[in-house]
């Protein structure tokens, strides 16, 4: 049987003497300062010229449903500290989800063995710049921690979406989910840093997907809002119910919408869309690790190169893209990253120049640079960190220009919606990407919906062919909750900030022409 | 130490016996991990993990609660049942409940080896240092990434049943570069016995592709015809494997097997007749998990018999809403020649004219109504003419349908399976795949990409 919004609210209510607020298990108290010492003295005696600890707390909630049902209410923690050595200039990383004085030797222990075997080979030795010593802590803004939200709550905002989305004429499935991350991490160095943080994350998504049985055809839209570092405020500060009816139309219009003929079209990319091209095309190129061939075997390596810097045209106009890890609701967004260094904001194009780097304090040096931009990061405790990305984003223009103002300057174009497909090759230099909706631009206005679109370009061909960028007024912040990396393979959260933007004369390919 | 079938044993019976609710499911994972990256000649990052996770899923009324933690303590463990139980009782009724699997009889598959799970990171380092000494006598830069890791795990259902496998896999990667940065090569293969893989082949392969994809030219994109190596393969149909098969969303009309009119298109001639497709937990080179879907004993399954789409995937729940069996698998993929097989060198000599594709990258999903991706290649890609090839050629973007490709009379070759991994796995969830001789492939754009 099915569960209206109305039945599951009524049949919560009438249960509210029960526990709402499920409480988590509480933390056996660790003395967290005292195993710090255990694996600091042990590394420094066996020969470690660096050590950090990191020990850390991980809580997940994530709620899925599908059309009128829930799907499954799941909650995780889990718990345990990693130990990174450097001797002789070679690395070692060993980690346990026991949390003792007796095993943070022993895996230190094991961290120094490894270290030893490869320094034994290592050809080219790893030096580290200077952080600052700090002994601190830090807490992401938010105004409500959802795992303090009873289960209830957030069942009966999932479905409501799903009813907003299903009250819409020939839609034919909708799924939601709800998923909140908190980290409790703690971080101690032989640089005689102590630093507690404690990060919120939230993501709301859904899907609705419209089916014409006749000619077995289908056709879907997912949510725009995307996760941000925030709290549950998040729910109530974005218009949701709002955004799931109008996902709905466009999924049933998407099923009769005009096939796009390909060729060459100005784009207009909203920033719903535009955040991923950023992120694909310039937040993973200017990963120095990149560039100097660390990733080679996995994700690759980049077109920007270490002699390029201050020299490369990157953007023919005169804008700023930058890299920030103290940007508010941004993913990425920290008081220190996984090696002690302060979050921080620094252009990484400056005027359309390529100028400058995302570093680690291994990386730094490899450029000739005296202190890191902060980019350390692991996934969970018992992950290795290396470099990850930071929120970078795309400054609006000063004046106050509207998206209409960007539709008005365009004879034949799209304007594209939402991410969709998305892929680029190992030095960022060939990508595709398609979308959520699709809307002709004809003589300035919006003129009816497309379909099966995706553009297709070369990253310093696309820049160059930036026109106009939207003023403050239109610049948003959206990200990913999984961005992949490493190997083994390791996620990131990670915000882009941008407006809408104008781009000249893109190759535009039609998708469904051989369906 | 993975933790043994008597500790997880012991660790469910515990759970279990906590349980209040009707109906309840624990699965508890033990695992040991080690890996080592090397890059630019030298070495990178490592690490050693050991983790516990323990699951438990209980239903009160149909109603649903699950709760995942990492401490095996007792007092954790009262607590997540604790906790599921409360989830449980504010969570609506789960729609799709059915009832926990009650004893079953498992078939054992293999799959593990203890000298994976005890790696010395001595030899390790040893090994890699001959990769890189291999790299520098050739004149090359490489990059690479070995790991070893081993599994236990148990699942009991408050119905009785109880389920225990171990699992390793030892792999390496290589990438060898050009010091110029004009050429690469990439090999990759894995073992669940340490001991069976051939850190010398992998490495000499990968160097061997990058030395001859020197001094590659430039030619058009278009349809051409492509022989792809087993690793190609690999990277194009993982997409296949995880999302072809299922018959809920084909029956729903949202899959490339649906068919107009609420069909599908079991039955008919999808693919090429050379081609059978299947999957097997006791395949000798190939050996995989014991239970499927909820613990249902596996069997072997065949998907494409001959081109013809034999069944599709039908879980416990759909199966039910449709009075048929649930599908005992698949759990791995193997795609075999339904007749002779050639090799690689007797493709080239068949092909007029043909590019020989070594890998394909960072592949996407465009349309699903026709299987639809776009995706790169990379790390060597050869043109053939007249049976012999001719130079190395540049990198393609290319859109391509997996149903289009495979379809009848565009395979023209097949050749003998290889146990070989998509490359974004990272070298897990192998399958046993076959080169192919095709017909049409569509590469789209250029990429200067290296």
């Amino acid at each position: 049987m099915e569960t209206t919004r109305r039945q599951f609210v009524g049949s919560a209510a009438a249960a509210a003497m029960g526990p709402w607020n499920l409480e988590w298990a509480p933390a056996d108290s660790v003395d967290k300062a005292r195993l710090a010492d255990a694996a600091l003295n042990t590394a420094k005696r066996l020969g470690a010229s660096y050590t950090d600890i990191r020990i850390n707390r991980y809580r997940n909630e994530s709620i899925s449903t599908r059309e009128r049902q829930v799907q499954s209410v799941n909650r995780s923690e889990s718990f345990g500290f990693g130990v990174r050595v450097l001797v002789r200039g070679a690395w070692g990383f060993a980690a346990s989800r026991v949390v003792s004085p007796e095993q943070v030797v022993r895996v230190t222990e094991q961290a120094i063995e490894t270290a030893k075997a490869n320094a034994e080979f290592q050809r080219k030795r790893v030096e580290l710049v200077s952080a600052p010593k700090v002994v601190t802590s830090w807490k992401s803004a938010f105004e409500r921690d959802p795992f303090d939200v009873p289960v209830d709550q957030k069942v009966g905002f999932l479905m409501g979406l799903n009813e907003a989305a299903l009250k819409v004429r020939g839609v034919s499935f909708v799924t939601s989910r709800l998923s909140f991350v908190k980290e409790q991490k703690y971080l101690a160095t032989s640089d005689g840093s102590r630093i507690e943080q404690y990060i919120i994350r939230c993501y709301p998504a859904f899907n609705v997907t419209a089916v014409n049985r006749e000619n077995g055809d289908f056709q879907s839209r997912d949510s725009f809002g995307g996760p941000q570092q925030m709290g549950y405020e998040y729910l109530s500060s974005y218009p949701w119910l709002t955004e799931a009816e109008k996902a709905a139309e466009d999924a049933v219009q998407k099923l009769k919408a005009k096939p796009v003929d390909p060729g060459k079209y100005d784009l207009v990319l909203h920033p719903t869309h535009l955040w991923l091209t950023i992120h694909e095309s310039v937040g993973h190129p200017t990963e120095l690790d990149r560039a100097l061939w660390w990733e080679a075997n996995y994700a690759g390596t980049s077109f920007l190169t270490p002699d390029k810097t201050g020299k490369l045209r990157f953007v023919s106009r005169p804008v700023n893209f930058f890299a920030d890890r103290t940007q508010p609701t941004g993913l990425a967004t920290v008081g220190y990253d996984d090696e002690g260094v302060p979050g921080q904001k620094w252009n990484l194009v400056k005027d359309g120049i390529f100028v400058d780097w995302q570093t680690t304090r291994d990386l730094a040096p490899l450029i000739g640079r005296k202190k890191s931009y902060g980019c350390l990061h692991a996934e969970s405790w018992e992950d290795v960190p290396f470099p990850r990305m930071p929120n970078v984003s795309l400054e609006p223009a000063k004046e106050n220009v509207t998206l209409e103002q960007l539709l008005a300057d365009v004879d034949n174009g799209i304007l594209i919606y939402g991410n969709g497909s998305y892929s680029i090759d190992q030095q960022r230099y060939n990508f595709q990407f398609g979308g959520q909706t699709f809307w002709e631009i004809k003589r300035g206005k919006i003129a009816g919906m497309l379909r099966d679109v995706a553009y297709q370009s070369r990253t310093t061909d696309f820049w160059g062919s930036l026109d106009a960028l939207g003023g403050p007024d239109t610049y948003e912040i959206h990200g990913s909750f999984s961005d992949g990396k490493g190997e083994p393979g390791q996620s990131n959260a990670v915000s882009h900030g941008c407006p809408p933007a104008r781009f000249r004369a893109v190759n535009v390919l039609n998708t469904g022409s051989r369906s | 130490m993975l933790l043994s079938e008597s500790e997880l044993k012991s660790i469910t019976d515990s759970i279990l016996r906590q349980v209040k609710a009707e109906d309840a499911s624990v699965t508890i994972s033990s695992t040991e991990n080690s890996h080592l990256r090397f890059a630019a000649n030298s070495f990178l990052t490592n690490g050693r993990q050991e983790n516990a996770t323990v699951a438990v899923t209980v239903w009160i009324g149909k109603r649903r609660g699950q709760v995942t933690t990492n401490d095996l303590s007792e007092s954790a463990l009262k607590q997540i049942v604790e906790q599921a139980e409360s989830i449980a009782k504010l969570s609506p009724v789960d729609r799709e409940y059915l009832p926990t699997l009650g004893p079953q009889r498992y078939k054992p598959t293999g799959g593990f080896a203890e000298s994976t799970v005890r790696l010395s990171v001595a030899d390790r380092a040893r090994r890699i240092h001959e990769i890189i000494s291999t790299c520098e006598k050739a004149g090359v830069v490489g990059a690479g990434f070995h790991q070893a890791r081993g599994e236990s795990t148990a699942t009991a259902t408050k119905n009785g049943n109880f389920r225990y496998e171990r699992t390793s896999l030892a792999g390496l990667t290589v990438t060898a570069r050009t010091k110029d940065g004009d050429a690469s090569g990439f090999f990759q293969r894995s073992h669940w016995d340490i001991n069976q893989l051939d850190t010398g082949r992998i490495a000499n392969e990968a160097v061997q592709k990058a030395l001859s994809s020197r001094n590659p030219q430039t030619i058009d994109p278009g349809v051409y015809p492509v022989i792809l190596e087993p690793q190609a393969v690999a990277d194009l149909l993982g997409f296949m494997g995880r999302f072809g098969f299922d018959a809920r969303s084909a029956e729903e009309g949202r899959s490339a097997l649906s068919a107009p009119g609420g069909k599908t298109k079991v039955g008919q001639p999808v693919f090429d007749a050379k081609l059978n497709i299947y999957s097997d937990p006791w395949h000798p080179e190939l050996p995989d998990s014991a239970y499927a879907q909820d613990g249902i004993p596996s069997q072997r399954v065949a998907l494409v018999e001959r081109g013809v789409i034999r069944s599709l995937v039908y879980s416990r729940f759909w199966a039910n809403q449709r009075s048929l069996e649930p599908t005992p698998g698949p759990v791995n993929l193997i795609i075999e020649a339904d007749g002779p097989t050639a090799t690689i060198e007797e493709m080239v000599k068949a092909s007029d004219r043909a590019l020989l594709v070594t890998r394909f990258w960072y592949i996407r999903g465009v349309d699903p109504r026709v299987q639809l991706n776009t995706g790169l290649t990379r790390d060597g890609m050869w043109y053939i003419e007249n049976g012999r090839i001719k130079h190395p050629v540049r990198n393609f973007r290319f859109n391509e349908s997996m149903i289009e490709m495979l379809a009848p009379g565009n395979v023209e070759m097949v050749g003998k399976p290889e146990r070989v991994s998509g490359s974004e796995n990272r070298g897990s969830r192998n399958s046993l795949l076959p080169a192919l001789k095709l017909k049409r492939f569509h590469f789209t754009s250029q990429s200067e990409a290296v």
